[in-house]
């Protein structure tokens, strides 16, 4: 059952983000997609993540197609205008992928070719507004399509520090549903009942939420986004609890896989984020009981 | 000059007819020298949006100010006195006067009767072109005063393109060729031998892409 139909069935689906190398060499993003091949529903490529430059999505896309696993990958208006950004999705669509996500673009100035001019001619709703747009036929200059490609269009919500951004962030959301998203991948969860609790307010969205399950992969990690991400929420009793293991990295690991599977109860999918460990997502989906 | 353009009427009116008192405010800077926002204009179209409104058998009253700077939140205090009478308030002046009155007041409406076009220089009587996009990085050094950046299309640094015709721009032949521009003054000033130089791929972090930039002149701030 491809990502769509599993979408639209209501089952918990399973994505696992892969990252395109910093150059032409794939055998380790290959390497990596293959251990997890047929273990979850559909791989997401991040398009030059965090802004550092790299190997497109579209071209990890594809790649990930050829190798037998269901591209999803992200989109965004940093680096190309609306032109580009259409005929993407375009190429996209007849190279093997159907499914995006539109995510906000990290700040250029925050990459790592801070010289480099942003583009930012769309907005992720208008960005969302024109993907729904290709797929129903038309252009955004309003010229028909000689074949439309019938897309999965996802966004994301980021994360939230309080209740007021929260309420915020869920009206945007409300704003790229109306658009034309289909799903949601919501924030890193750390605290089940913060996540219930963020749950009762996104249900009412109307499309499949799939939070984001991170690798902590060590103390200073989890320290670090405990004091510098005041929206990942992870509590003193999560980074006590890997410090005094024996074997941090699998205690990390452990900690995942414990999320995801809390999490097949109350969300419609999860999305592990490992940023560069690829290769222990089998042990995490171990963990999980995936 | 920062130049502007006043606003299709239809739109100031949708912005203003709720209300029935409103400070026009113009600005006797840029915009004044761009006839657009200045006192002039101020009278004109306080002229017109009366009209218009009693067109509609409504009345509006206008309080007409000019101030001299309005993007100086010193001038903009000048508005303290008036601004209790009125329900909103329309600005003849750049952006950047909006925001100032809009920070200063921030309990009243404040619309835009302008749209703000470009840094450029008065061409001829009633003719103004933009000659500067502010991209904090200026090279006009290396491209014999004229700036590829703002007056070449493409924004091409090592000009010119194929579309270049009889010193006009592929876009429309009544642009000039920024690149055919900077070859004839190189040359009139004997500087062929920097066209020969590459320009390389250029900076933008001088330009706005951190966001909203900001100067801080340690030695001025009290």
């Amino acid at each position: 059952m491809n990502f769509k139909k599993k979408l639209a069935s209501g089952k918990f689906v399973v994505l696992a983000e892969v990252d395109t190398p910093k150059g032409v060499n794939i055998s380790e993003l290959v390497t990596n997609a293959s251990r997890i091949k047929g273990r979850v529903d559909a791989v997401l490529i991040p398009d030059m993540d965090n802004g550092v430059m790299r190997m497109s999505a579209l071209g990890g896309g594809v790649l990930m197609h050829q190798q037998g696993l269901e591209p999803i990958i992200h989109i965004y208006c940093r680096d190309r205008n609306r032109m580009a950004l259409q005929g993407d999705i375009l190429a996209a669509h007849v190279l093997g992928i159907q499914n995006i996500v539109v995510v906000h673009g990290e700040e250029m100035a925050k990459g790592d070719h801070r010289d480099a001019r942003p583009v930012d001619d769309l907005d992720e709703i208008g960005l969302i507004n024109a993907a729904r747009s290709l797929r129903e036929g038309v252009d955004m200059a309003g010229f028909e399509l000689k074949g439309t490609p019938d897309i999965i269009i996802g966004c994301t919500m980021p994360s939230y520090a309080d209740e007021k951004a929260l309420d915020a962030q869920i009206e945007l959301a409300e704003k790229k549903v109306a658009a034309g998203a289909q799903f949601i991948i919501s924030p890193y969860v750390f605290d089940m009942d913060r996540f219930v609790a963020f749950m009762e307010k996104a249900k009412g969205l109307g499309v499949p939420i799939i939070p984001t399950v991170f690798l902590l992969k060590s103390v200073g990690i989890a320290r670090y986004m405990a004091n510098y991400e005041p929206g990942a929420h992870i509590s003193e009793q999560v980074i006590k609890r890997i410090r005094k293991s024996s074997d941090r990295e699998m205690e990390c690991i452990r900690i995942a896989g414990e999320t995801i599977a809390s999490l097949k109860e109350i969300a419609q999918g999860v999305k592990i984020q490992t940023l560069g460990w690829e290769h222990r997502l089998p042990a995490i989906l171990d963990q999980a009981g995936l | 000059m920062i130049t502007a353009e006043r606003k299709p009427m239809e739109e100031i009116l949708d912005y203003i007819s709720p209300f029935q008192r409103i400070i026009l405010v113009g600005c006797n800077e840029c915009v004044t020298v761009c006839a657009a926002g200045g006192r002039k204009e101020v009278g004109l179209l306080s002229s017109a949006l009366q009209m218009a409104f009693m067109k509609d058998g409504k009345t509006l009253s206008v309080n007409e100010i000019t101030l001299e700077r309005q993007c100086d939140p010193e001038y903009v205090e000048e508005l303290v006195a008036h601004i209790s009478q009125a329900d909103a308030v329309l600005s003849m002046a750049c952006g950047c006067g909006v925001q100032e009155i809009a920070k200063r007041f921030p309990q009243k409406p404040v619309f835009p009767a302008l749209n703000t076009k470009f840094m450029g220089a008065s061409e001829s009587q009633g003719v103004w072109s933009e000659r500067c996009k502010g991209c904090g990085d200026c090279i006009l050094g290396l491209t014999g005063g004229i700036c590829p950046v703002a007056r070449c299309s493409k924004r091409i640094m090592n000009g010119p393109c194929g579309g270049s015709t009889n010193g006009k721009c592929e876009i429309s032949p009544d642009v000039d060729c920024a690149w055919y521009l900077i070859w004839e003054r190189l040359k009139a000033l004997g500087q062929e031998d920097k066209y020969e130089d590459i320009i390389e791929a250029k900076d933008w972090r001088p330009s706005w892409h951190g966001g909203p930039r900001k100067i801080i002149r340690e030695d001025l701030v009290e």
